[in-house]
């Protein structure tokens, strides 16, 4: 196929310049703890709209829209959750949030620690005023 | 300066400005000033412990700090809206810390003064809610 050196080094060029290089594709896979956060924050906007606290609602789902920003090219089906039977019960739901994302902001081997303390801190906060 | 060099800076500076505008308060306001000057009091106890178990000198605070005049209860109420989001954002600034054991302090005084942030704006009959507690516009 290539006679010459120069015909082989072009070559070369070209099958890596079209990805023909016999190496496997990576699929894009959604970083775990972007989603798991996810899905709390939408979930606590769920609950947290249900019992009226409806700027702390806006909260997550301003959450939830920067998560999902971080996701693209995945998109993360939305669940309906149960709401929380009451404003201790989503206190609760907040402070479990908030360790959940703690956890993620001490674990994660991504950029986005500090996010991840940012959502930690918020929904701390939300606990305690709720409380 | 670290990042703990320099949370411990502003919580000496939150505990002066306490200090200063809690006198200025009543009712809940003042009910509040006072429990977090405490709460203050208490990190700035725990991140000395910490440099004294690293066998490190901590940083002094200075022997006074800029609070402005503090004239009546809105300008002290201000003021310490002001402290708690100074506080909130030098704690957040911590988190890229990348020595483990330095991001853990640090998150853990982010949550706390988020916490306080929220529990004074409540205080003050300020929105609480915030989505990026401390994060620079």
């Amino acid at each position: 196929m290539f006679t010459t050196r120069r015909g082989l080094l072009i070559g070369a060029a070209v099958l890596t310049a079209a990805g023909c290089t016999g190496q496997t594709g990576q699929i894009t896979t959604a970083d775990a703890d972007l989603t798991a956060a996810l899905r709390t924050a939408r979930a606590l906007a769920q609950g947290a709209e249900a019992l009226g606290y409806n700027e702390i609602a806006e909260d997550h789902r301003t959450h939830a829209a920067t998560l999902e920003r971080l996701l693209r090219p995945n998109a993360i089906a939305e669940d309906e959750t149960a709401a929380p039977a009451d404003a201790a019960a989503l206190a609760d739901a907040e402070t479990a949030g908030s360790a959940e994302a703690a956890e993620a902001c001490m674990t994660t081997e991504s950029d986005y620690a500090v996010l991840f303390g940012e959502i930690a801190a918020s929904r701390a906060a939300h606990a305690a005023v709720i409380a | 300066m670290t990042a703990i060099d320099t949370g411990l800076a502003a919580e000496y500076a939150a505990i002066y400005a306490y200090g200063a505008a809690a006198v200025h308060l009543d009712g809940d306001p003042r009910s509040q000033a006072e429990a977090l000057e405490s709460e203050h009091r208490s990190r700035r106890d725990v991140l000395l412990d910490h440099y004294a178990a690293a066998g490190a000198d901590a940083p002094p605070p200075e022997s006074a700090y800029d609070v402005g005049v503090i004239g009546d209860a809105a300008a002290a109420q201000d003021l310490l809206t002001t402290v708690e989001e100074s506080v909130a954002a030098t704690w957040r600034a911590g988190l890229a810390a990348t020595d483990p054991d330095e991001r853990q302090l640090c998150l853990d005084m982010y949550s706390a003064a988020a916490v306080a942030l929220a529990r004074w704006r409540l205080a003050v009959g300020q929105p609480v809610a915030d989505p990026w507690p401390g994060r620079p516009e």
